[in-house]
């Protein structure tokens, strides 16, 4: 029987190039895409890993969704850090005599309910929300991609135990959680917020990095290096975590902006944030008693939460587009 | 299939349990107990260790969680801030959420699939960018904000409906509130359907189906379609829960009187017995609406039916 | 003829380009007979097909030029709702992987009936009836029983069974067979070719073979079609083929087969990548991995000659036809 003839470099010559969509060569290249992590080429994980993020990088460098939320982010960081570049008052100096009033010279966006600057509010609001953002997806990620790695990589029955903890984490609605957890403290920094959602976020990074986790852990090369004797940390290290890394990448970019809303959401239920911490959803929240005669102050800091939360939407979006191939 | 029920039923216990502790505990340890009940002051300490000897709060929280947990399944979930007993205030307020449940569930099958299955067929052209690049607005704008204007706008400014929704919240005046709650899961329903007919569209089957001479209309109605929609309703399903229990921003702002309206209520008053019997039931809901899922899933994918 | 495809050109729209998928490709096949399609992947020979079938994704691709003659009538002239009545019913095709290429939620009753619903307007009771013979016709055991099963209880050999059950089920006059037997198992893909080959002289239908493997060719063909680069490099009955090749791919092609008499020495490869179909080599498509390659070969693209020495008709698209027939 004659064996097939079938070049190793099935389509290669085309996926190369990144052609896609047309039914034989998107399938080809689908194929070889699909292939390549545990393909019998011995492309090394490394390389592989490599190839990944160089690839989404040079996708992402000509992605216009990738340009103009990274910039709008890039502008948000500068303005958190150095909020005085673009405003010269101090958002707790108020005047309740101006309270509710209009846009003036100098003070463009108007005036709050204690009298305020509105603009000033909205631009060192920024820093809030995105310390908070930032660090609740940082503690999340890392609690999460721990706890989920290692239940994936080990199974068993530590994956087990904690499945079912993830499960009881799931059934409880996050807002309802926020406002039990929140409503007895009485700090006003924003660690118990950050905190908070640290406890109720983690499963949902821990339900991704343990099926990403146990994907990477299935490819070939992966159970060759470990039939090789390869050890666990080091299988973790140089074979796994490259490669699971990815889409915890992509939905921690995407929680970032959802971390954002949910602040502002607990502040307006009057459990997040507190004065004097100058905070978007603090002011949306006060300002919503006065919104049937002066908007203004509702809409300014609405708009740049919104902006906000859609620039790290759009930059997730973008990252996953970049870094999974078979939806180009 | 029996197995397979059972089995999902099985792995709901724990998970009750678990919810259910973990809520309690969270009350138990934030909150004091009986704060709310001495009115708006603080009891005094000879009738507040009277109070915890009579709901016995003096005991260890695991025995305070069992004795709970007993008197809940024999239908005593104690008794709210008000004297009212918290069954009560259930009975009231459970009908009026799963109404404004029902609208929103609604509104994401119908806009929602609807919209997420022109997209996913006309993919790159200039309806999909349109309605995608909303379905970006919407995610991003929480949906406090969204409550908040539409009431701003639709309520206030042009007078289209009443702000705030009347004590017995009938169908019609939970429509906007309805579409408030969906909005969020609105906009995910359409990208997660787009996604699923684009990437389906794809699929050899779809390709067969073509290559059988099926008209249009059949290829995309019985062959793309019911392959894509398994992870959307997949996802719907679990929304019930999800909406159920997050319903209480879009309550807050439009003065419905559910269960996120009590919940709070309850939250603000430190009622522990109205707070954690909610959201038993709500847990409940939830875990009842995942098993549905499951189901529904076996339905729809013979491949799991006869795994 | 019953099918005639003459001139065929198929691009696809990237975003890095056009690639020119099929150039220029022209073949026939008459009722009754095996028309062989050869090449690797990339090489066009199912994108030929599929625009043969009307089932290219046009957004991106497109056709360009050619013509798809169906006993003398145009294909590409017909429209869309017109093209579709002709499909599955005058043509039909099996596709390489029966598992993805059947419906996974619809039963394989169900699949099968459709074509007599949607075309014959038949009741869903009858079409089940007719779905249960179908499946005796290709000799799937206790049709009654299974035909309500879903395709993931089926083995790979019965699915396969089922798509031709389906090919079948209007009783086309072509049938164009794209990798039949690939995914299955090595006994299992003797007994589906059987059976295709005793179908085929039983209806008397055209049909176009699809494959990579020339094991499968030399038993049910009556003549071969090498592609490569989207273009017919050798075209000749089967038997002359196999005696003596007259393009240097085909020669690859058959050295790369391993034999026994060749027991212990180091098998044929051809060398190199199929190519970019994005930059296609000037000249002969082929020249890069050709041993034979001359300068001319590098600037010239080879028409297809007519290859005079043989007795029967035969054609090779290379320059040096003559020293590889006879090399």
């Amino acid at each position: 029987m004659p064996e097939p003839i079938e070049p190793y470099e099935e389509g290669r010559a085309i996926a190369a190039t990144g052609a896609g969509g047309a039914t034989d060569l998107a399938l080809s290249e689908a194929e070889t895409l699909e292939k390549t992590p545990g393909g019998p080429q011995g492309t090394g994980p490394d390389k592989k890993a490599r190839s990944l993020w160089s690839d989404a990088w040079r996708d992402l460098r000509r992605n216009p969704v990738f340009i103009i939320s990274g910039l709008v982010i890039l502008f948000l960081v500068v303005i958190s850090i150095w909020p005085s570049l673009i405003a010269s008052g101090d958002p707790l100096d108020c005047d309740l005599a101006k309270a509710q009033e209009g846009s003036q010279p100098g003070h463009p966006f108007g005036f709050n309910g204690q009298g305020c600057d509105v603009y000033t509010r909205t631009v060192y609001g920024a820093r809030t929300s995105l310390t908070v953002g930032v660090l609740a997806t940082l503690g999340v990620a890392v609690l999460g991609s721990v706890l989920g790695g290692l239940a994936g990589f080990f199974g068993g029955a530590w994956d087990g135990v904690l499945s079912r903890i993830t499960d009881v984490f799931f059934a409880i609605p996050v807002v309802l959680g926020g406002l039990v957890l929140l409503s007895v403290v009485t700090s006003s920094t924003v660690w118990p917020v950050i905190g908070f959602m640290v406890l109720l976020g983690w499963p949902q990074i821990s339900r991704i990095a343990r099926g990403s986790v146990i994907t990477a852990k299935q490819n070939d090369y992966v159970q060759a290096a470990r039939a090789l004797g390869a050890s666990n940390s080091r299988m973790l290290l140089r074979h796994i975590t490259p490669n699971a890394l990815a889409p915890v990448i992509v939905v921690a970019t995407i929680a970032l902006g959802t971390y954002i809303a949910l602040e502002a959401t607990l502040s307006y239920l009057g459990v997040g944030l507190k004065p004097p911490t100058v905070s978007w959803g603090i002011d949306i929240s006060s300002a919503s008693q006065y919104v049937r005669n002066a908007p203004h102050m509702l809409l300014w800091p609405a708009g740049a939460l919104a902006i906000t939360v859609l620039a790290f939407i759009m930059l997730g979006d973008a990252v996953r587009d970049a870094l999974d191939p078979k939806l180009r | 299939m029996g197995r397979y029920v059972i089995r999902r039923l099985l792995q709901m216990i724990p998970v009750f349990f678990g919810a259910t502790l973990l809520i309690f505990l969270m009350v138990n340890v934030m909150g004091d107990p009986i704060a709310g009940l001495c009115g708006d002051r603080a009891c005094d300490p000879a009738t507040a260790a009277q109070l915890r000897k009579e709901f016995g709060l003096d005991k260890p929280v695991w025995q305070q969680y069992l004795t709970y947990m007993g008197n809940v399944f024999t239908g005593d979930f104690g008794t709210a801030f008000n004297g009212q007993p918290v069954t009560e205030l259930m009975a009231q307020s459970f009908p009026v959420t799963l109404r404004l449940t029902i609208v929103a569930i609604l509104f994401e099958i119908v806009i929602g699939i609807s919209l997420g299955v022109v997209t996913g067929l006309k993919r790159g052209r200039p309806v999909d960018t349109t309605v995608l690049l909303l379905t970006l607005v919407v995610l991003s704008v929480p949906t406090f904000v969204t409550g908040l204007l539409v009431q701003l706008l639709l309520g206030v400014k042009w007078g289209w409906i009443k702000p705030a929704v009347s004590p017995e919240a009938p169908f019609s005046e939970l429509i906007v509130p309805g579409l408030v709650l969906a909005s969020v899961s609105l906009a995910y329903v359409t990208r997660l359907t787009r996604t699923s007919i684009a990437e389906n569209k794809r699929a050899d089957y779809v390709r067969t189906a073509v290559a059988k001479g099926l008209p249009r209309r059949r290829v995309i109605s019985r062959h793309l379609l019911r392959n894509s929609l398994i992870p959307v309703v997949t996802f719907i399903g679990a929304d019930i829960g999800a909406l159920m229990g997050g319903a209480i921003v879009t309550e807050r702002i439009f003065n419905i009187h559910g269960v996120g309206l009590q919940l709070y209520n309850g939250i603000v008053r430190q009622s522990t017995q109205t707070v954690v019997g909610f959201v038993t039931i709500l847990v409940l809901i939830f875990l009842l609406a995942n098993l549905l899922v499951d189901l529904l899933y076996a339905v729809l994918d013979p491949r799991i039916r006869y795994a | 003829m019953l099918l005639e495809v003459r001139d065929l050109h198929v691009e696809f729209h990237t975003r890095d380009g056009v690639a020119k998928a099929v150039n220029g490709v022209n073949y026939s096949v008459e009722a009754g007979e095996t028309l062989a399609v050869l090449g690797e992947s990339g090489s066009g020979k199912s994108v030929t097909a599929q625009a043969v079938m009307g089932i290219l994704d046009m957004p991106p691709g497109k056709i360009p030029k050619g013509e798809i003659l169906f006993k003398g009538q145009d294909l590409l002239k017909l429209k869309e709702e017109e093209r579709r009545k002709v499909r599955g019913a005058k043509m039909a095709m099996i596709f390489q992987d029966a598992l993805s290429s059947l419906n996974p939620v619809l039963s394989v009753g169900e699949q099968l009936g459709e074509m007599f619903i949607v075309h014959k307007g038949m009741s869903k009771k009858d079409a089940r009836a007719k779905a249960v013979e179908l499946m005796d016709r290709v000799r799937i055991p206790a049709a009654r029983e299974r035909v309500g099963q879903y395709p993931h209880q089926f083995s790979g050999g019965m699915r396969q069974r089922i798509m031709i059950a389906m090919a079948l089920a209007l009783e086309p006059e072509l049938i164009i067979a794209d990798e039949p037997t690939t995914a299955l198992d090595v006994t299992v893909q003797a007994q589906v070719m059987d059976l295709l080959a005793e179908l085929q002289r039983e209806y008397n239908m055209g049909l176009i073979l699809i494959t990579h493997d020339l094991g499968v060719v030399a038993d049910v063909a009556d003549k071969i079609a090498v592609m490569y680069a989207g273009r017919i490099v050798e075209q000749a009955p089967v038997h002359e083929i196999y005696k003596a090749p007259a393009h240097p791919y085909t020669r690859g092609l058959l050295d790369s087969i391993p034999r026994l008499d060749q027991k212990g020495q180091e098998l044929y490869a051809i060398k190199g990548l199929p190519p970019n179909l994005l930059a296609i080599p000037p000249g002969c498509a082929f020249n890069p991995r050709c041993p034979m390659a001359q300068d001319v070969c590098r600037t010239d693209v080879p028409p297809l000659y007519e290859v005079t020495e043989s007795p029967v008709p035969r054609a090779s698209a290379c320059h040096f036809w003559k020293e590889c027939l006879h090399g």
